[in-house]
């Protein structure tokens, strides 16, 4: 029963995968960026558990709800952290205009497939047909940091890279061990929590987050 | 304890090294150790202490290094191991006899600079990180001669260059020219540090050791590369052209007991240096090595010694009077590798000890020099010859010995600087033959080109000098600082003195000194150079002898009948004073009238006018009333270095370009830097899919 359905599952959830990213360089709104982010971790956590339930690993499982709870859950609510109203009127104003974008992702997806496929074969299983969906995340989470403006939205642009890194991580060698996945979990968590703090402050001290302005080079 | 158990105790101590077990090692380590101490004096003494309490211990850091130094110039072993945490061999002082020599001279330099400096600093020149600094330079450049390795000589060189560059900053407050100084040297040292790193690394990829002592059998084609690398590395911290630029710039700009130091003692390592390549290290090189060496010298020689002569600025003038001697310190260098190369050993080795004795002198009479003219800067706060003039009569010890110092430079007989030309000139003369036979084509053509430009160089020091002295001590003040001029405090004369009565004792008396100096390159020190008559030096090799105190003593023969004899007759005639009935102009001679240093060089100005390019500035201002009348005539000449305008002005410029188009690419901008980083993973995805 779970075998049928195993390859469509893995393909369901690196889709999520796959899709979240891509709209996450679409929508400019923050609030939508940061749902999407929690839509992607779930979406991770899922897959995280599909495998673990295939190789028959309860390390696995317990990896994929330290997932959910962290990357769905914990991160998305530390952004969204502030009151909604003011969050939702931060529209971001990219340097990218929309089509441009959606068309790099499309080129950074077929990019990541070719060298996948080129550099270290796609595997015959289903794991590994699905690993340059990750090399993808890790390309598009590059592209949100280089064309977003303010400094939250480059921070889920870090965040989706992450994702990325880990997505890989699973899909080829079956995940990492449990205590490693805590530490990396908890070291993410630590970092974005620096990151908002320093947001807030530079927003309290300049009045905006647009990196653009931090220009010059002070001793 | 009984005497035996103590005796095992002393040696377990001795061979655990806590116990120096030679004079050399006693010497070098307490070199540090006071070295230590002076740092330390430095940062915690009162400041009206500072000066007299630093000064002392860095003379004494100075006269241990001379001792040490004696010690092993005369043949004594030993040295201090330092281990150290890298994973490589212990750094190993132990200096050689030629090795003692150069820590001699530098440190007999020190002891006159570190007497000087106690009376001389006040004000920013007096201050903490000045006084840090010094003992800190002291220390690096003693044990620069003393490395045995690589390491250990690129150290200490590295420690000598920075405590000479903090000690040339301690002005740069009141000054700006000091920072531009300071940017030049750091640039310069480090351009000659890259140099000779490059040639010791180029050596030890070839030999496989870091280690001065390992046999050298280098091909010849690493060797010619470090060669090169070293030429460059070691000419440029002897001031040799064309890496001479920082050296007008940096010497008149530094303090005057650091430039002292610096153009008396640190110019010498470079001399070191070019030594150390040439007799241990690269030993026997293929003649062309001789030949590049000379060219080097000979034009540095010229160069220098032509902008020392119509530079009116004095420390600007020793400056680049530096860079002529060592021009023919290298001159001789050159010449004795290029004999060598062609067996004729007396003659090469006769050079060699030439180019010793031009080293010894120079640090000696320079150092005389550099700290006469901060006397006179100390008593007029000028250094513009053009504004100076009559401080013999006010200053007279400074006046006899910047005097002696300058005969010394001019290379006048019964100074130190005499008997160094002679022996080169001597050896140049008689090296291009061996028993009447031409030894070669090359030497034949070379040696005498030498001779030329030596020759040359000989009478434009005299008139160098004549003018420096002549200018600065004689005649009319022509400033009222010049004329308000005291004598300095009596420190600084001692050490004026003492520098005057080095340079006086080694013209006299050159024999014992240039027969120690021969111990120290020739491997048949008494075929060399010998001894001879009352402190006399003769050169069996080629059969030439120069005694100069037979010389004073004959001379004073025939002089002092004459002398008598004309007080004797002008005793017969009374004094007569005559009112002039027409002065002819001359009784009402002014200040004003007198030749200054421009108008003195001016003449030598026009004859090297295609050398030189100076640039002339005349603005006549007229009467209002009639502009056939001419109210005031203001002339100024400048003389810029050809070498600053059309070597490194166009490659700084080319740098400054580079440097404007890079802004544009690292701008501050995060994204710009994140999209580069971008760029590059993807050019790299996509190469290797390929």
């Amino acid at each position: 029963m779970f075998e049928t359905f195993y390859p469509q599952l893995i393909g369901l959830c690196t889709g999520a995968l796959l899709l979240t990213s891509a709209l996450m360089v679409w929508r400019h709104s923050l609030l939508a960026s940061i749902r999407l982010l929690a839509l992607q971790g779930i979406a991770l956590a899922a897959l995280v558990a599909v495998i673990g339930i295939a190789e028959g690993e309860s390390e696995l499982v317990l990896v994929s709800l330290l997932i959910l709870s962290v990357k769905g859950i914990g991160l998305p609510w530390v952004l969204a952290h502030q009151s909604k109203a003011s969050i939702k009127q931060i529209q971001e104003s990219p340097r990218l205009n929309p089509t441009a974008a959606l068309l790099a992702v499309t080129l950074l997806t077929i990019l990541s497939y070719v060298v996948v496929s080129r550099v270290f074969g796609l595997g015959d299983n289903e794991t590994g047909h699905a690993a340059p969906i990750g090399l993808a995340m890790v390309l598009i989470g590059f592209l949100l940091l280089i064309s977003r403006r303010r400094a939250r939205s480059q921070l889920i642009g870090f965040l989706l890279l992450d994702n990325g890194i880990a997505t890989i991580a699973f899909l080829t060698s079956g995940g990492v061990p449990v205590l490693l996945e805590f530490a990396v979990s908890l070291d993410v968590l630590l970092v974005v929590l620096i990151l908002h703090v320093f947001t807030g402050r530079m927003r309290t001290k300049f009045g905006g987050t647009s990196v653009d302005q931090l220009r010059e080079l002070h001793d | 304890m009984t005497g035996m158990e103590a005796g095992l105790l002393l040696q377990t101590e001795i061979e655990a090294g806590l116990i120096p077990q030679t004079g050399l090692e006693a010497g070098l380590l307490l070199q540090l150790g006071l070295g230590a101490l002076a740092v330390l004096t430095a940062l915690t003494a009162a400041p009206f202490l500072r000066s007299r309490a630093v000064g002392i211990l860095c003379t004494l850091i100075a006269v241990t290094g001379f001792l040490t130094g004696l010690v092993a110039m005369l043949g004594g072993t030993g040295g201090l191991r330092i281990s150290i945490a890298l994973p490589m061999d212990p750094l190993l002082l132990a200096p050689d006899r030629l090795g003692g020599l150069f820590m001699l001279i530098v440190s007999g330099v020190g002891i006159l600079v570190s007497l000087y400096s106690m009376s001389s600093t006040h004000g920013p020149d007096a201050s903490r990180t000045a006084w840090v600094a010094m003992p800190v330079f002291l220390v690096g450049m003693q044990l620069v001669p003393a490395a045995t390795d690589s390491v250990s000589f690129l150290l200490a060189l590295e420690i000598m260059t920075l405590g000479s560059t903090v000690l040339l900053l301690a002005d740069h407050a009141s000054r700006a020219t000091v920072a531009s100084a300071g940017i030049w040297y750091s640039a310069m040292s480090q351009l000659s540090f890259f140099f000779i790193l490059a040639g010791f690394a180029v050596l030890a990829a070839a030999s496989g050791g870091t280690s001065f002592s390992t046999p050298q059998a280098i091909e010849p084609g690493p060797a010619n590369v470090a060669f090169v690398l070293f030429l460059l590395g070691f000419g440029g911290k002897a001031e040799l052209v064309p890496l001479h630029v920082w050296v007008p710039r940096v010497l008149p700009e530094a303090p005057s007991h650091v430039s002292a130091a610096m153009s008396g003692a640190m110019v010498k390592i470079g001399v070191y240096g070019g030594l150390l390549v040439c007799v241990r290290l690269l030993p026997d090189g293929p003649a062309w090595w001789g030949i590049a060496i000379m060219v080097v010298g000979g034009a540095s020689a010229l160069y220098g010694i032509l902008q020392a002569s119509v530079s009116s600025d004095l420390k600007v003038l020793l400056a680049y009077s530096t860079t002529e001697n060592m021009g023919l310190v290298f001159l001789g260098l050159g010449a004795s590798l290029l004999l060598r190369g062609y067996d004729a050993t007396a003659a090469a080795d006769a050079a060699l000890v030439a180019a010793l004795l031009l080293a010894v002198s120079h640090a000696a009479f320079k150092s005389t020099l550099f700290l006469g003219a901060g006397a006179i800067i100390h008593a007029t706060g000028e250094r513009n010859l053009d504004r100076l003039g009559g401080l013999g009569a006010r200053m007279p010890v400074t006046a006899a010995a910047f005097g002696v110092a300058s005969l010394g430079a001019a290379a006048i007989p019964i100074t130190s600087g005499f008997v160094a030309e002679w022996m080169l000139l001597q050896s140049l003369i008689h090296g291009g033959r061996l028993d009447g036979a031409v030894v070669s084509v090359t030497a034949s053509v070379a040696m005498p080109l030498a001779v030329a430009v030596i020759a040359l160089t000989a009478g434009l020091a005299l008139l160098t000098f004549v003018k420096a002295y002549g200018i600065a001590f004689l005649a009319r003040p022509r400033s009222a600082e010049a004329a308000k001029a005291r004598e300095v405090p009596p420190l600084m004369q001692l050490s004026l003195a003492l520098g005057a009565l080095f340079v006086l004792a080694l013209g006299l008396l050159p024999g014992p000194i240039a027969a120690l100096v021969g111990h120290t390159v020739s491997s048949n020190p008494s075929a060399a150079v010998q001894s001879i008559g009352l402190g006399g030096v003769s050169l069996p090799g080629i059969g030439a002898v120069l005694d100069p105190i037979m010389l004073v003593v004959l001379s004073a023969l025939v002089a002092i009948p004459v002398i008598v004899s004309i007080i004797v007759s002008a005793r017969g005639h009374p004094h007569r004073t005559v009112d002039l009935p027409w002065g002819g102009g001359g009784s009402r001679a002014r200040p004003r009238m007198q030749y200054t240093a421009t108008s003195y060089a001016e003449p030598l100005v026009r004859v090297f006018d295609d050398v030189l390019k100076p640039s002339r500035d005349v603005q006549v201002t007229h009467v209002a009333e009639s502009r056939y009348l001419v109210e005031r005539v203001r002339v100024e000449q400048r003389v810029s270095d050809v070498f600053e305008t059309r070597l490194y002005r166009p490659v700084l410029n080319l740098f400054q370009r580079y440097g404007i188009v890079v802004r544009h690419v690292a701008n501050g901008s995060i994204h710009r830097y994140l999209s580069y980083s971008f760029v590059a993973l993807l050019i790299v995805l996509i190469v290797v899919s390929l």
